[in-house]
């Protein structure tokens, strides 16, 4: 009896439970940086608002978008492999996964186009957060992606199934925390002033 | 595809457009230059309204025990209360 329901427990959340203590830290790190942000604007109003405008809105709004698409695919693919479908579950998460390049081409000429107009983060205050908030979520991004990749060569492989999907749903609850982490960086360094 | 995946497919695709449309609105207030408490309010709002519907619906959360519920929204209560008192600390 016991054992049954420490089974329920564990399955509580969708994927290794460990994912999720990792999530939960991830999620904390960026919000620590996302309040600090904030309040560092608090102090300077003026300078991050004009520093705001020279931004690429466009950029970040397609970037979102492309993420939200990403993280649909994600959810097409786990109900997939819990339908019992290897290679539809591949299919999908090849969608996320070319998705989350997009991501990457987007934010590399986002970058670029920042320092090639000599912005760095020691340019002010505003763009030291921009600068290491969207590259450390860059890095996640990337990390995202190797673990997709990871999983669609196993799903090619065939070696989820129906009934052995918790592979499938770990990385899902990566990517969605990506997405996650995304949906609340845009709006605050991109358009709320 | 059984009766139960289509269905599953229908509700995430409702889910995402969702997402698209406050995401569009999001930008469209950006663009517009829009500023002042009532403006950032809306979007922290905004903001709540996706990131629940990522944790709860594409992160499948929404079966899951009341806890891990509660750390999500508690997430945005916390970060998004700290983010607007911050900003209102801003306004002149």
């Amino acid at each position: 009896m016991i054992k049954v329901n420490h089974t329920v427990q564990q399955e509580d959340l969708p994927g290794d439970f460990a994912i999720w203590m990792f999530i939960f830290a991830e999620m904390l790190a960026f919000g620590v940086l996302f309040v600090a942000y904030a309040f560092a604007r608090a102090n300077n109003v003026e300078l991050f608002n004009a520093s705001q405008l020279t931004l690429n809105r466009a950029s970040g709004a397609i970037n979102t978008l492309v993420l939200i698409t990403s993280s649909f695919c994600v959810v097409q693919g786990v109900t997939a492999i819990k339908a019992g479908s290897n290679r539809q579950c591949a299919h999908w998460l090849t969608g996320a996964f070319l998705l989350g390049g997009v991501f990457v081409a987007i934010k590399i000429a986002e970058f670029h186009a920042k320092f090639a107009a000599d912005i760095t983060m020691s340019t002010n205050n505003f763009y030291m957060f921009y600068l290491s908030l969207t590259f450390f979520h860059f890095m996640h991004v990337l990390m995202g992606m190797v673990i997709l990749a990871v999983i669609i060569i196993k799903a090619r492989r065939g070696i989820y199934s129906a009934q052995n999907y918790v592979g499938v749903e770990t990385g899902a609850s990566f990517w969605h925390m990506v997405d996650f982490l995304w949906i609340i960086l845009f709006p605050l360094i991109y358009i709320i002033r | 595809m059984t009766k139960f995946n289509t269905q599953s497919k229908f509700f995430s695709t409702v889910i995402w457009l969702i997402l698209v449309m406050l995401t569009i609105v999001t930008y469209t207030l950006g663009e517009k230059g829009l500023s002042g408490k009532y403006v950032m309010l809306g979007l922290l709002v905004i903001t709540m309204i996706k990131g629940q519907l990522i944790a709860n619906y594409f992160m499948a959360l929404r079966k899951t025990k009341l806890i891990w519920r509660a750390i999500m929204f508690g997430y945005f209560i916390i970060v998004g209360g700290l983010i607007g008192l911050a900003y209102l600390m801003g306004l002149k």
